[in-house]
């Protein structure tokens, strides 16, 4: 489901794979002439050991001419390891840098992303592809990747030679390398099918164990280790059996090498002889250069595995960077100062589900504070979710001061929601509040914290504003964390604010504390409360009631209470709750 | 099959350890590669056999007779098939090897984690665990795709110097010097990369780390427009990983090139020390031929052999840290004493106290639920409700005091028992990502008919009616499709289904609006005569109504209700009441 999200390169050769990757990282084209010259140096040095034999042979080993000839062997063979040196770090360098430039490229999309894409993928496919995947090209770079190269000019020049002894033998050598390559290009792309079968059962298996990570305090008060621990073995074992089942093609593909290196070898032994037009030393250094042409063959071959899974890592890479974002750079800017919002006959559903939000249209104006309230499951927080594009309408249109969703650029800062379960990053108190606002330092973090009438709290907190929060937030409780969420988004100063559900993990007093100062810090902007508690509708101008995913009442609290209808229901209730214990 | 033993502190050790713990493809493959060496070998001689009996007669006019066609043709196409086999049946049998230790080692992991204390996991970002149980394991294996490559090859090694020795003393002497400068280039190459290899790893477990966080933060990132900031955060360590692998690749550009180019060295070394021999006839030219042929061969053998050993270090960095998850002692405490399985439990804490990195959580809580009781905790955010709790439900154990369940003291007990008689549910409600009968029963047995009537007490039947398959909807990950509410329902569902003797509640209806709440804290109230002994938490006055007792807590103490208004004012109603 996840790959169908993401731009899908699976079905495209490697040729516009790798001009898809230039086309990303053009760090990639530059300087390709002289790294092609560096290849065929290094590639051409290697063969100077059978022309150097040929040589001696044809001499008639005499040593007047051994000498000179192994000198100049020597000369070609320092030539060739320069020439590979100098390719080594070029190659290596750049792909690096354009990995590291996927890296960032590919944080930066997930993030520019339609968010109900995001949602939707398994967070740790995406991690994946960044890190597991991108780590892939490198493996290869660093196991043989360069060689891969410099074997591939070798084949080159051998080929060269070959031609130059005449046709007569090359001509069989390179008949038998066609059959080889077809079969090889033939079993290749079952070797192809099954890395990718396999790449997405390690997918999984990331998944199933992300799972087990982040449910772990679950697994362990309900005791089912032994449940999620047969889930892990069942991901892991088919991962396992997917990856072995790449071996038989992998290895028949490599090994094929062998009987084409022996045929070609026969040939050119019994041909040159049968012939009669070559010297023994031409036979000699023609069988050696068989050799020299079908080893680096075989390494490409062999190889060709491990290019695979490079190439399969930075395709993966490569779909999330070339996945169009949502943001549109040429989308129109929200103009400033409040927000108003307007519904025009909206309904949402998710996914395949049925309509949660059926036909709603509302206004709410510039500088507004609207409370929502409805029981749970009314469609309140679907709303919310529209506003801030976690999710497309099924039908309708939804307008900011004007402006078709859709049509807008980047509402980051601007627009903010938040949520019941805010996410803290593993850092300070300081540093998650100053996330609201760039530049900001820990004296505005202590501002906002003052102003919120939260100084109370935060003396209870052994390093005040310096204490960390845990990973996610893990050291800090709900109620605390939403605090610390209500405070970045203060120091933020949005344009559109909405609240939802963001206090429900406080203590109504610091509640109603914290709702006094939301108050007076969300004047002039425009506010939009999820509520639920009664005091939060109180205070608002206006409260919107939803009803099974319909808009039933909208009035300010002091009405809508008076008249029989949903409102007074829940209003009851709510009172009802507080008066029970007395 | 039991994991590879990885305790003994080398890559090396790792790869015998594979293999024992995979005796048959192991087998396979040594046998293989032993064959496969020894085809290489006999190849070269091949050659020599055809240019001594065939070519250099041939050529020079001689007749030669039609055996000699036939047996050079038969000779290198028979041993060329005899290696044919043994590639296939080598690759494939050490296939199986790794990617079997792979998921022995995985398997391993994944499950440690489980096993791990609750402190161990708190100080341990997802994305690192990740990789220890993804990239790390995969790195310890890693040089297991040459091993038996790499160990046929020294047999090859072997048998190769010793046929150079039979020709002549100093073409010996020539292969054993190739053979020591490339093996002791190859020490050298090792210690260089160790260090280096070991950054690029930790480089990536940065990497990893950062991605994870910031992904899983992608809400917050989004609305507050902070991608700038995220990229910001995210450069170091990809900058990091760029340079530690950047400088690995420094050190392999200049040793691989020279490891490759040895050889041919080797065998322009061999021409001028052979060509007097040849002259004075103590050597043919077939003779010649062979040694070249050999030299030439030895290059993929010491290629084998180098690839195998620069994958060492990754795998013994790798090998590092599988060992840390394997071999860390931080398990969940296991007693041997079993809870009673009926009837509501009694808890008792006696001066528990819990801290965290020197931050003093709770102290001196002393209480008791008296069985079938309902005790609420209410108190302010940040004064310890939720840690009074997890040591109340044996879910943390305290640093100071103890935690009677039943009258024994939580330490002693096995570990499954506090699990199978107290159900928690915590503020954040996790689902799997599974059907919701799956979430519900965590494989155990229930009917539908126990399921539905655990989620109408949690007032949660009408969520579950309305999803597309119902009991068989399949929520998205960490329930990803359903609301908060919702999802606290269900978990909710998930504890009542299990009918536990302690019923532990942290905050789960703060989700819910007015009138489910009442609806919810009413069938809990009215659990009927084997109601369990409950323990609620809240920041909402309405579940005062059903409390027997009612503890307040401020800075992680338990303050004493001094009257009757207490608990009410420290639960803040007067604040939010009033409204009618």
């Amino acid at each position: 489901m996840s790959a169908e999200l993401l731009a899908d390169l699976s079905g495209i050769g490697p040729r516009r794979l790798i001009a898809t990757a230039v086309r990303v990282s053009p760090q990639l084209r530059q300087g390709l002439g002289l790294t092609v010259v560096l290849a065929l140096l290094a590639g051409a040095g290697r063969i100077i050991a059978p022309l150097t034999v040929q040589h001696v042979i044809d001499s008639g080993v005499a040593p007047a001419t051994v000498g000179p000839a192994v000198v100049t062997g020597a000369a070609a063979v320092v030539l060739a390891g320069v020439s590979s040196v100098l390719l080594n770090r070029r190659l290596q360098g750049r792909v690096e840098a354009a990995l590291a430039g996927l890296r960032r490229d590919g944080l930066r999309r997930v993030h520019d992303m339609a968010a109900p894409t995001a949602d939707r993928i398994p967070s740790a496919d995406l991690v994946t592809r960044l890190t597991g995947d991108l780590d892939q090209v490198t493996t290869f770079l660093q196991g043989g990747g360069v060689q891969f190269l410099t074997n591939a000019a070798q084949l080159l020049v051998a080929t060269g030679i070959l031609l130059v002894y005449g046709w007569q033998l090359a001509l069989p050598v390179l008949l038998v390398t066609a059959v080889l390559v077809a079969v090889m290009t033939r079993t290749q792309r079952v070797v192809a099918r099954r890395f990718d079968t396999a790449r997405r059962d390690l997918s999984a298996l990331q998944s199933v164990v992300a799972e087990s990570v982040v449910g772990g305090p679950v697994i362990r008060s309900t005791g089912t280790r032994a449940r999620t621990g047969a889930k892990l073995d069942a991901a892991v074992d088919r991962s396992r059996d997917s990856l072995i089942a790449t071996q038989v093609p992998l290895h028949a593909n490599a090994s094929l090498g062998e009987p084409a290196i022996s045929a070609m070898t026969v040939i050119v032994l019994l041909g040159g002889v049968w012939w009669g037009q070559l010297s023994s030393g031409q036979v000699v250094a023609a069988v050696f250069l068989v050799t020299f042409f079908v080893r680096p063959l075989q390494f490409v071959v062999q190889s060709l595995g491990e290019a695979q899974n490079a190439l399969t890592g930075w395709r993966r890479a490569l779909e999330l960077v070339t996945t169009p974002g949502s943001v549109d750079a040429d989308g129109r800017p929200l103009p400033a100062g409040p927000v108003g919002v307007r519904l025009d006959r909206v309904s949402a559903r998710y996914a395949d589900g049925p309509r949660v939000l059926h036909d709603v249209s509302l206004r709410i104006a510039p500088g507004e504070h609207v409370a929502v309230v409805g029981r749970t499951g009314s469609g309140k927080s679907t709303f919310a979710k529209l506003l801030t594009r976690r999710l497309p309408p099924a039908a309708g249109t939804i307008l900011l001061s004007g402006i078709a969703l859709d049509e807008l650029g980047d509402l980051g800062g601007r627009v903010v929601i938040v949520p019941q379960d805010p996410f803290l990053f593993d850092g300070t108190i300081a540093h998650n509040i100053r996330l609201g606002a760039p530049g900001a330092t820990d004296a505005d973090a202590a501002r906002i914290l003052g102003q919120l009438g939260l100084h109370d709290w935060q003396a209870t907190l052994p390093d005040g504003l310096s204490t960390p929060v845990g990973v996610g937030g893990e050291r800090l409780s709900i109620g605390e964390r939403q605090l610390v969420a209500l405070a970045r988004t203060a120091l933020a100063d949005p344009d559109l604010v909405i609240f939802d559900e963001a206090t429900s993990g406080l203590d109504p007093a610091t509640d109603a504390a914290v709702q006094r100062a939301l108050t007076s810090l969300t004047r002039g902007r425009t506010t939009i409360s999820i509520a639920h508690r009664l005091s939060l509708a109180e205070v608002a101008d206006r409260v919107l009631v939803f009803d099974e995913g319909r808009l039933v009442q909208s009035g300010p609290h002091r009405a809508l209470v008076g008249q029989p209808g949903p409102y007074a229901a829940l209003a009851a209730a709510w009172s009802d709750s507080n008066n029970l214990s007395s | 099959m039991p994991p590879p033993d990885l305790r003994r502190k080398s890559a090396l050790a790792a790869q015998f350890a594979g293999a024992r713990a995979n005796p048959g493809p192991a087998a396979v493959a040594t046998v293989a590669g032993l064959i496969n060496g020894s085809t290489m070998v006999a190849g070269a001689s091949a050659i020599a056999w055809a240019t001594d009996h065939l070519v250099v007669p041939a050529l020079a006019g001689a007749h030669v007779p039609a055996r000699a066609w036939w047996l050079s043709a038969s000779f290198i196409l028979g041993v060329s098939a005899i290696r044919w086999c043994t590639i296939l049946v080598r690759g494939v049998s050490t296939g199986t090897v790794q990617y079997r230790a792979q998921a022995q080692t995985r398997r391993a992991v994944v499950r440690r984690f489980l096993d791990l204390h609750p402190d161990w996991h708190r100080e341990r970002p997802a994305g690192k665990l990740l990789a220890h149980a993804g990239g790390d394991v995969d790195a310890l294996w890693s040089p297991t795709q040459f091993a038996y490559f790499a160990a046929g090859m020294v047999f090859m090694l072997v048998l190769a110097l010793t046929e150079l020795f039979a020709r002549a003393f100093a073409l010996g002497l020539t292969g054993v010097a190739l053979v020591v400068l490339v093996l002791g280039l190859n020490v050298t190459y090792q210690r260089l990369l160790a260090p280096r290899a070991r950054d690029a790893q930790a480089a990536r477990g940065v990497v990893s780390a950062v991605a994870h966080e910031s992904i899983q933060g992608g809400p917050v990132v989004r609305g507050l427009g902070l991608t700038a900031v995220e990229d910001e955060r995210f450069a170091p360590g990809v900058e990091r990983l760029r340079a530690a692998d950047v400088r690995l690749a420094s050190v392999s550009s200049v040793f691989d090139p020279l490891l490759e180019l040895l050889p041919t060295a080797a065998v322009l070394v061999v021409l001028g020390l052979g060509a007097p021999r040849v002259q004075q006839g103590s050597l043919s030219v077939g003779d010649l031929v062979g040694v070249v042929y050999l030299l030439i061969t030895i290059a993929i053998p010491l290629n084998v052999i180098s690839r195998f050993l620069s994958m060492l270090p990754m795998a013994a960095a790798g090998r590092e840290r599988v060992h840390g998850v394997l071999g860390s002692a931080d398990v969940v405490p296991d007693g041997d004493l079993d809870l009673g399985s009926s009837g509501p439990m009694r808890v008792e804490l006696r001066g528990a106290g819990v801290s965290r990195h020197g931050r003093r959580i709770v102290a001196d809580l002393d209480l008791v639920l008296e069985p079938g009781t309902i005790t609420v905790v209410v108190g302010a955010v940040g004064s310890g409700k939720t840690t009074l709790l997890d040591l109340a439900g044996g879910q943390t154990h305290a640093d100071s005091g103890v935690v009677l369940l039943d009258g024994t003291d939580v330490r002693a007990l096995r570990r499954d028992a506090v699990p199978a008689r107290v159900a928690t549910v915590s503020q954040s409600p996790f689902l799997f990502a599974e059907s919701i009968r799956d979430n519900l029963a965590l494989g155990g047995s229930f009917s539908d008919e126990q399921l539905w009537r655990a989620l109408r007490l949690a007032a949660a039947d009408e969520i579950v009616r309305g999803l597309p398959d119902g009991l068989g909807t399949v929520v998205g990950e960490r329930g990803a499709t359903l609301s908060g509410g919702q999802r606290q329902r269900v978990c909710l569902a998930r504890a009542l289904l299990r009918e536990p003797r302690l019923l532990v509640l942290d905050d789960v209806t703060s989700a819910l609006d007015a009138r489910v709440e009442q609806q919810v804290l009413a069938a809990i109230r009215d659990l009927g005569p084997e109601r369990p002994t409950i323990l609620i938490s809240t920041g909402r006055p309405a579940a005062l109504s059903i409390a027997d007792h009612v503890v307040v807590l401020r800075g992680g103490r338990i303050v004493p209700a001094e009257s009757a208004e207490e608990p009410r004012a420290a639960a803040g109603i007067e604040e939010s009441s009033g409204v009618r």
